[in-house]
This record gives C-alpha cells, sequence and structure tokens, in this order.
C-alpha cells in the first residue's frame, strides 16, 4: 500500500502565502519562563515544530486528540525549512510529492519549490489545523525522563521549565544541529563565515572573493546563486557526487486551477511521482542493471554540460550511485564554468587569517567562506539525555550505533515515539511519505495509550532485536554500505539511517502495530 | 627493513604541509646566480619544473586507481604536493627573472607527448605500473637534479625551498618502494601472467614508447648544463638497490621490468637500446610544436604566486 494512500480529511485547497504571514506574527507566543510552571499534563508532548512535529499534531488533532504540546527551542515555525534560507534553496523532491497528502497545495509554482514556498506551506498547516495554541516558542528541551510509576514523560527545558505528558514524540529532526567543520586554522580567519543552515541574509555578496567549502546538496544549490552576484566564487570539493538533471518548471496557471477544482487529479499526479521515485530504488538502493543506467544518466549530464576533459575528470564520481545522496541540478555545472567561478580540488592544508591554504602550497584569499558542509548527524546519540525506565538513557544504550524498533520505538523508553528514528532514511523517495507511515502508526500507539489508559507501552527488547538483525543484513547488500563514505554511516561503518527496501516496504512495516511485540502495563 | 604503516604516514604528511608564502620570495641571495649559470639554469629549471608537474599528474591517477582509502588520500597528497613542487620552482625562476610575465616555461616536445599521453590513458593504468614508474622518475631526475642544483647554486632561497621539497619527496619515495613491495606479496607467476597481459596493452605500449625517448631527452639536457653522468646513473641505480632490497620488492614484475630498464638506460654501450631511442629523440624532436594538440586545462593551474584572490 502506498503511504499516499493515507489522506485522511483532505484540507480545503487554499492559498497558503495569506494564511502563513499571519501565522508568522502570532509565531512568537511564548511559554512562561519560570521554574516549573508546567502545565496540566497532556496526552502528547511533540518535541520539535518542523514538518514532523506540526504533522503529528494535526493527525493528532484529526483523530480527535486535542490535548498536546509542541516545544519549540525557536521562536517560528518550520524546523529545517526555517533554518535553510540560503539562495538557492530547494527541495530536490517535486513538490506534490514532498507535502502531506493530508494537508495538498494546489498553488505550488514549480515542480521543485523554493524553501520560501516551502516555508509558507508549514506556516499554512499552522494557520489551517489551529495549531498556534499548542504551540510554546522558546522552549529548548534539555532532558526527557520517564516515570514509569505514573506513566509520564516530563520534559524539562533549558530554563528549568517543565512540561509533562502521557507520550512523548521526538520530532527535533535529524538535521536540525549544525556546525563549522573542524578544519585546522578556521578560528583564525578575520573574514566573514557563513553556514548554509545559519545564513546571513544582511551580507552583501556584491564584488566580494568568496569561497564554498562542500559541494553536497546545499553546496550545489547555493553556488549557482553566490556566481550570480559575487565578484569571484571559489568552491572547494572533496569528493565530487552524483548530478542528476532536474526537470523543473514553473506550474502553469490551468493546472493550479486543476488541481483547486478536482483535487482528485492532483492526487492522480501525486500517484505518479510516488510510483516513479519508488521505481528509482532499484537503481539507488541496490547495485542493479537499473544502477548503470543510473550513472549513464549521470555522466551524459555531465558531459553535455562539461567540456573540459579535466574539469570533467575532477567532478567524476569514484563511487556506486546512491553510496552518497543524489544530487539533483541544472545550473550547478554551468555555474562552476563562469568567468567568475573556479572549481578547487586540491585538499584544504589549512584556513588562515585571510583564506584557505591548499595542498599545491597556494593561499586563496577571499572575503567570505561559505560551509555548505551539511549537519551534525548523530548515530549514536540523542540531541539531549532522554532517560527511560530504571534510569537507562538512550544515548548510552546507542553508543555502539542507533536502533529501534521498526524505527519508531525504542525498548526500555515506553511511550516514546521518534520520527526519522534510526533506519528511517529514505534515498529515493519524498522524507514526507516516509513521515506520514511514522505519524500514523505513533497516532495508533497514542490512542492505544490514551484508550486503553496504559501506563507503560513499551517495546519488547527481544522484538527489537529480531527487527534490527533483519535490517541490518538487508543493508549489507545496499550501495550505502559498498564501501564509500557518507553521512549515513558511522566511522564504523554501521548504518543506523538508512531504510534499506522501497516505501511502500516501509509504510507495510508501520501499517501493521504488532501488540505482542509490546509489553503493556 | 619492513614496510611503513600507510595510516600513520597519511597523518604526518597532513602534519607536515606547508605553503608558498612561508617562504620570502623576496629574501636577499638571488644576485649569486652568476650571469654564466643564467641561461643553462633557466632551461634546467624548467625541465624541473615540468617533471614534478607531469609526476603531479601521475600521482592523480594513481590517486583514482588505488587499492585502499588511505593510498587514495595518500596520493591525492601527493598529487598535490608535487604541484606544490612545479609552483615553488616557477617561484624561484620568477625570483631568477626567468619568467617573462606570467608565461609559464614552454615544455619539450617529450614533456609535451607525455603530458598528451598522461591526459588520455594515465587513469587507465594499473595501478602498479605508474606506481613503479613513478618512483624510478623521482628518484633518478628529481633525486640527482635537486642535488646538482644544491650543490651549484648558492642563493639561500633555493636551499630553503629544496630542503622542504625534498622533506616531501622522502615520503614519496617511502610510500612508492611500500607500495611496489605490496605488489610483490602474492605469486610471482599469477603476477607476471598478469603483467604480460597489461604489457599488450596499446595504450601502455604508447607510454613505454613516449617514456623512452624522454629518458633520453633528459639525460641529454642535464648533461649539457653540466650534470656528471655517473651521478644520474647512480641515482638511477639506488632504485634497484632500494626496490630490491626485500623478497617481496625483487618479487614484483614491474620493478623487475623497470629495474631492467634503468640498467639499459645506464648502459651507454648497449646501442640495442640506446641508437633506435635516441633516433626516436630526434624524431619527435622534428615535430613542429603546432602540430601537437593544445594542452590539457591542469596544466594551467601551475602559478608561482603564493597568494591569489582568482
Amino acid at each position: 500500500m502506498s503511504t499516499t494512500e493515507n489522506s485522511k480529511k483532505p484540507a480545503k485547497p487554499k492559498a497558503p502565502r495569506k494564511k502563513a504571514a499571519a501565522a508568522r506574527k502570532t509565531s512568537a507566543r511564548k511559554a512562561p519562563t519560570s521554574k516549573k510552571a508546567a502545565e496540566k499534563t497532556v496526552s502528547a508532548l511533540i518535541v520539535g515544530a518542523g514538518f514532523a512535529g506540526l504533522g503529528m499534531a494535526i493527525r493528532l488533532k484529526q483523530a480527535g486528540i486535542e490535548d498536546f504540546i509542541i516545544l519549540e527551542r525557536g521562536n517560528a515555525v518550520g524546523g529545517t525549512w526555517r533554518d535553510n534560507q540560503y539562495p538557492g534553496a530547494a527541495c530536490d523532491i517535486p513538490s506534490n510529492l514532498y507535502s502531506y497528502s493530508f494537508a495538498p497545495n494546489p498553488n505550488w509554482s514549480r515542480s521543485f519549490s523554493g524553501s520560501e514556498e516551502i516555508l509558507d506551506y508549514v506556516h499554512h498547516l499552522v494557520a489551517e489545523f489551529g495549531l498556534e495554541k499548542h504551540i510554546r516558542f522558546e522552549q529548548n528541551v534539555a532532558e526527557l525522563r520517564f516515570d514509569e510509576k505514573q506513566g509520564i514523560w516530563t520534559a524539562t527545558t533549558d530554563k528549568d521549565v517543565i512540561f509533562t505528558g502521557r507520550a512523548a514524540v521526538m520530532a527535533q529532526g535529524p538535521l536540525a544541529n549544525c556546525s563549522f567543520p573542524a578544519i585546522t586554522g578556521i578560528e583564525d580567519f578575520k573574514g566573514k563565515k557563513i553556514h548554509s543552515a545559519r545564513w546571513d541574509h544582511d551580507y552583501d555578496f556584491a564584488g566580494k572573493n568568496v569561497a564554498v567549502v562542500g559541494t553536497g546538496a546545499s553546496g550545489i544549490q547555493i553556488i549557482p546563486e553566490l556566481v550570480k552576484v559575487a565578484k569571484h566564487v571559489k568552491v572547494f570539493q572533496r569528493t565530487p557526487g552524483w548530478v542528476m538533471p532536474r526537470p523543473d518548471f514553473s506550474t502553469p496557471e490551468w493546472n493550479k486551477l486543476l488541481f483547486r477544482k478536482l483535487p482528485a487529479s492532483q492526487q492522480a499526479m501525486r500517484e505518479l511521482l510516488y510510483w516513479s521515485h519508488e521505481s528509482m530504488a532499484l537503481a539507488v538502493i541496490w547495485n542493479s542493471p537499473l544502477t548503470r543506467i543510473a550513472e549513464r544518466i549521470g555522466k551524459w549530464h555531465l558531459r553535455r554540460q562539461v567540456k573540459d576533459r579535466w574539469l570533467r575528470r575532477q567532478l567524476t564520481p569514484d563511487f556506486t550511485i546512491g553510496c552518497k545522496r543524489v544530487l539533483v541540478s541544472n545550473d550547478y555545472y554551468p555555474a562552476l564554468q563562469k568567468d567568475n567561478a573556479k572549481l578547487i580540488t586540491w585538499p584544504i592544508a589549512r584556513i588562515s587569517e585571510k583564506g584557505i591554504r591548499t595542498v599545491e602550497g597556494i593561499e586563496h584569499q577571499v572575503d567570505c567562506i561559505v560551509f555548505a558542509t551539511g549537519f551534525d548527524v548523530s548515530h549514536s546519540g540523542t540531541p539531549f539525555p532522554v532517560v527511560g525506565r530504571d534510569g537507562r538513557v538512550m544515548g548510552d544504550d546507542w553508543k555502539r550505533g542507533a536502533q529501534a524498533y521498526k524505527s519508531i520505538n525504542v525498548a526500555g523508553y515506553p511511550n516514546l515515539f521518534l520520527t526519522f528514528g534510526p533506519n528511517s532514511g529514505p534515498g529515493h523517495n519524498s522524507a514526507l511519505v516516509y513521515m506520514e507511515s511514522q505519524l500514523e502508526y505513533a497516532l495508533k500507539g497514542i490512542r492505544k495509550i490514551v484508550g486503553e489508559d496504559l501506563k507503560v507501552l513499551d517495546v519488547r527488547e527481544d522484538a527489537q532485536q529480531r527487527f534490527n538483525k533483519g535490517i541490518q543484513k538487508r543493508l549489507a547488500k545496499t550501495n550505502w554500505n559498498s564501501g564509500c563514505k557518507s553521512w549515513y554511516l558511522t566511522e564504523d561503518g554501521f548504518n543506523a539511517t538508512m531504510y534499506p527496501g522501497f516505501a511502500t516496504q516501509y509504510a507495510a512495516q508501520m501499517a501493521d502495530f504488532k501488540e505482542d511485540d509490546y509489553e503493556t502495563a | 627493513m619492513a614496510s611503513i604503516d600507510l595510516d600513520k604516514m597519511l597523518e604526518k604528511i597532513k602534519g607536515t604541509q606547508w605553503a608558498l608564502s612561508d617562504i620570502d620570495w623576496d629574501a636577499p641571495g638571488a644576485e649569486l646566480i652568476t650571469e654564466e649559470q643564467w641561461p643553462k639554469l633557466k632551461e634546467f629549471m624548467a625541465d624541473l619544473m615540468w617533471i614534478e608537474h607531469v609526476g603531479a599528474r601521475a600521482f592523480a591517477a594513481l590517486a583514482k586507481k588505488a587499492p585502499t582509502d588511505t593510498l587514495r588520500e595518500i596520493y591525492s597528497y601527493f598529487h598535490a604536493e608535487e604541484q606544490r613542487h612545479a609552483n615553488a620552482e616557477m617561484a624561484l625562476m620568477r625570483r631568477w627573472g626567468m619568467l617573462e610575465g606570467d608565461e609559464i616555461p614552454e615544455p619539450n616536445v617529450n614533456l609535451r607527448i607525455i603530458i598528451e599521453w598522461l591526459d588520455r590513458f594515465a587513469d587507465e593504468m594499473p595501478v602498479y605500473v605508474l606506481g613503479t614508474v613513478v618512483p624510478m622518475l623521482e628518484i633518478a631526475l628529481d633525486g640527482a637534479l635537486c642535488t646538482f642544483l644544491l650543490e651549484t647554486v648558492k642563493d639561500p632561497v633555493c636551499h630553503q625551498a629544496f630542503e622542504k621539497i625534498n622533506d616531501d619527496e622522502s615520503r614519496h619515495l617511502g610510500v612508492g618502494f611500500t607500495v611496489m613491495e605490496m605488489q610483490g606479496r602474492s605469486a610471482s607467476y599469477i603476477k607476471m601472467v598478469q603483467m604480460m597481459a597489461r604489457v599488450m596493452d596499446p595504450r601502455l605500449i604508447l607510454g613505454i614508447a613516449s617514456y623512452m625517448p624522454l629518458l633520453n631527452k633528459m639525460r641529454d639536457n642535464v648533461i649539457a648544463m653540466g650534470l656528471p653522468e655517473e651521478k644520474l646513473y647512480k641515482a638511477m641505480q639506488k632504485f634497484e638497490r632500494i626496490g630490491g632490497r626485500t623478497e617481496e620488492g625483487r618479487r614484483n614484475p614491474w620493478f623487475q621490468l623497470i629495474k631492467q630498464h634503468g640498467r639499459w638506460v645506464t648502459n651507454r654501450s648497449n646501442k640495442m637500446y640506446h641508437v633506435p631511442v635516441d633516433a626516436l629523440v630526434k624524431i619527435t624532436g622534428m615535430v613542429p610544436r603546432n602540430a601537437l594538440p593544445a594542452v590539457p586545462s591542469w596544466v594551467k593551474e601551475l602559478t608561482y604566486e603564493p597568494t591569489t584572490t582568482r
């Protein structure tokens, strides 16, 4: 079954932009910050007001559960899309698939929308489903602790404010934290440093010499935009990725009208996109004849856009497609060949006061360094201490690599649901498709806890182990575990990130809530 | 001698980086180059610079084919380090007034042919072919030329630069000989058969046909500059001595082949070898420059500027 069939109550199609503006104005609602200013215990505590947290809230509301709280560390909703507002930021999954099936938007302006439009959609969700009153902004959770006697989760913020809930949903996102990379001398640099996920919109790039470190998903979106405005852009690449053509078109008005008047047509489009992405799993996840075809398309794209043999060599990946994230862009290669751009593939020796020194002995002096170096993805810890039964700490349990049951529950941590938990990452399809399956599963669990008045709904240790054994066995045969280094793997090569299968398989796994695998009290 | 630990070597390489800006290229001492030395030195430096640059490209090819991640990273560093040497040698040439404007010294025809070959075929060569040829070139040409240069040039900046270059080169050779020994660890017979299959590869035959006259041409050039022929041969014999110091090293068939070739090169009385190869040098010398294809863009990445904004 496709997760896209999970649609419960499609919202009335409305233009999200108008409501979004109103939502932003009201987004500064703050909770009291005095110590122990707890509210009454709610059915569910949700950590994070990004796509996952808000999606969970919508599904709870649609299921008639109104007493929940969303704790958000920032002062606005949107998570990754709020943070990643760098020039050129966009989703590399078509918008009709990178949106919730239970809240379709007929007005996407392009097939691949930019981050601002996606953020508008997020604000539209808040306004449309009346989520503002549930959100507590500037509440940065410092600890989650389970009280087995009462069957209550307690979230303590860094300001010592306490919130309690019968169930908790960790929806803080896998790509929420970032930091500058540990390059020798980075603190010596006297110019401007910008991280792609914390963009400084006040910095004027006109007339500036700029270095971009990193050529992953963010880097290849930023570079074409910087080349348009900066005096000169130097791109420091460590490993070239596979870049595929991006079929990006603006949506004609008649198309938007059709989707508005006939929502089934948009659903049909979503199905089409879903199944075309599903077919890509055969090329991206496993090494198959389709992998070779995908690589040929990538090489054709490179050959068509880059005529110089040496530059083409520098940009040719040396790993199986899919092993690292597949990139999509039509304007990255052309941007690199502009007169004011240059690709540098020499290893970086250090950062100096005035720029970047590479191993060929030259100091590349710049006014600004943009670090498009990705996120701090934790494979073996949690963003804050999570304390379960008998005082066990999830970070300790995960020291040798994160593990969960069906990516969503962890044995010893009852009534707790993870979104984008271990082994839930897609390599070929929309993250939101996976997310919907997780939300449905969590909803089932929360309903059970509330409906049956359970204090404890804890997955069995043996069920979790059995599940992980199967997952790791399947992962061993995938392209992610085929030898390249990527953020999907731990230093030891353990894959705690990706789901080795089709989105349809994942949805089937999540559709089945096996009560026998749980211990209840 | 036991082979070196490549992981430790990689850490050492990363920890001993230097940049052109570490050297004061305007410090006094340039005047120590005599008028008599200057024209010969100009040609000598141009050849040396090109050898480094060609070596850099060979390391780039090795990085593509390296059997382990560590070795791949080491070769990526060596690629950049050889480029650094070429850049530093250009900076010396500029210091000595041997460059006009932004001009890169012109490579000779044999070098042009090798550049073309490297550009087209080097990435397709098995790692152990270049992995054996490169140490030979480094030890023979680099070693002999650098020693000769330091004996004849008094400029302290030149000594300062070559102290750093030689430190890098000693690591390159250490890794080079270790890799040669790695190749010798499996059954010789199988390796021999595999090698014979490789030798039949027309792309490799083309490479050999370009490499042999290059060596003889360089020999003629350095001798014309006053380097005693014996010094060059002594350096080449060092390859045989170090490469053959262990059982594994001796069992590497590529080592045996290159060693044998080294013996032919250093034996002037071997007419069977030198007459046809010298003839090739003459023939290639007659190739008009404009008949050669345009130099690949990696050549244009050479620079003598320690810092750049473009």
